[in-house]
């Protein structure tokens, strides 16, 4: 409201004879003024309640751009562990076949010889003894020739398993060759490998082979050995393992022998 | 705009954008050092792809493994195809796979989630 209404309205109140005229005419200014200043009030208020709801909608915006992000961003974990997942059974795959012969599932030659490496370290420092064993087939190209690769690839599977089942958990058999395997007893002197191994040949003529082809004899000649204290290689005790398989072999097969 | 051809690496797939095939195609491994450097040009050619060709794109993948940062990279792709789609262009994605390697189609899957254009998933034949 100006100050020229304002005073004439005070001049108006404080005169108890003022004309009615008067009065109506500082009415009608007052009434138009403050119609203006409502018009005023409802625009303010108008514009007040737009940015409150503008604000509003950004921060709804947000929250929305932010919920958006975090599920991208879980989606790209989720993905990312699968892939990780992935490489690992790639890996495991990959050392399973670096380390095992496919045919039989034994640990293969690669990983016997590292484990042999381990066991001459282990004997260097614990003195104590340990010894292998080289198990052959007996006639097995005899087999394959007369059955066929096929029954001969089952006959090593039969082999392989017979050897697993017939050996101590601590104990390990590989694939070295053809049909030769290769055990490795740990903790075990001369005495004690003697005895397994003939538990080995035991239980490979005892191999059912009937459904396989008639006639089929399945043995297996061995040739063991301990590895000597001093000795820094695996050969010396590989080449006493061979020779005493071919004593096994010229002795006439199915039999075991150990390297004197 | 021209073809974007950007050869394979040990550690990056091979890439083809055909501007006049609408078709881009990716395949192998993709675990670059620097994945945007990799995949920013390829990202740019879609965005002017989209935007100016005026038909459809497709997109054919064969891809195997894949790092954190290239996924990120596909999802940012897939994205853009999505808006494309939302705005009623035809754009279409085959993510081929060996049967040997069934995780691959799995993950595949998990890309293709949230995408509602046409996206299909096959072992290889």
């Amino acid at each position: 409201m100006d100050l020229e209404l304002a005073s004439r309205i005070e001049g108006l109140l404080s005169d108890p004879a003022a004309a009615c005229a008067d009065m109506r005419s500082a009415l009608a200014d007052l009434y138009e003024c403050c119609r203006t200043q409502q018009q005023m009030l409802d625009r303010l208020t108008q514009i007040s309640d737009k940015y409150q709801l503008a604000e509003r909608e950004r921060g709804l915006s947000y929250a929305e751009q932010l919920q958006r992000k975090v599920r991208q961003v879980e989606k790209i974990v989720r993905i990312s562990d699968g892939y990780q997942s992935m490489l690992q059974d790639l890996n495991a795959r990959l050392t399973a076949i670096s380390t095992h012969d496919e045919l039989t599932g034994l640990p293969n030659r690669r990983y016997m010889q590292e484990r042999l490496t381990q066991a001459i370290a282990q004997s260097a420092r614990t003195d104590e003894a340990f010894s292998i064993a080289l198990v052959d087939i007996d006639f097995f190209k005899r087999i394959n020739d007369s059955a066929g690769h096929a029954i001969g690839d089952v006959v090593l599977k039969r082999v392989a398993a017979c050897m697993r089942d017939s050996m101590r958990d601590y104990d390990l058999c590989a694939r070295w060759g053809g049909e030769e395997f290769l055990i490795l007893f740990a903790c075990c002197d001369k005495q004690n490998a003697a005895q397994l191994a003939e538990r080995v040949r035991l239980g490979v003529a005892a191999i059912a082979t009937a459904d396989l082809h008639p006639g089929l004899q399945l043995t297996a000649s061995i040739g063991f050995t301990e590895f000597l204290p001093g000795e820094k290689t695996i050969d010396a005790a590989l080449k006493r393992a061979d020779d005493a398989l071919y004593q096994a072999k010229d002795a006439g097969r199915n039999c075991v022998v150990g390297s004197p | 705009m021209d073809n974007l051809i950007i050869a394979q690496s040990p550690s990056s797939p091979a890439i083809a954008a055909d501007w006049h095939a609408g078709v881009i195609s990716m395949r192998g491994d993709s675990y670059p050092e620097n994945s945007f450097e990799l995949f920013q040009p390829l990202i740019d050619w879609v965005e002017a792809y989209l935007a100016k060709a005026g038909r459809p794109l497709h997109l054919e993948l064969e891809l195997v493994y894949l790092n954190t940062s290239s996924i990120r990279s596909m999802m940012d792709i897939f994205d853009q195809m999505e808006v494309a789609h939302k705005k009623g262009q035809t754009v279409s994605a085959r993510w081929t796979y060996e049967a040997a390697n069934e995780r691959v189609g799995q993950l595949a899957e998990e890309f293709c989630e949230d995408c509602t254009f046409p996206f299909s998933i096959d072992v290889k034949s």
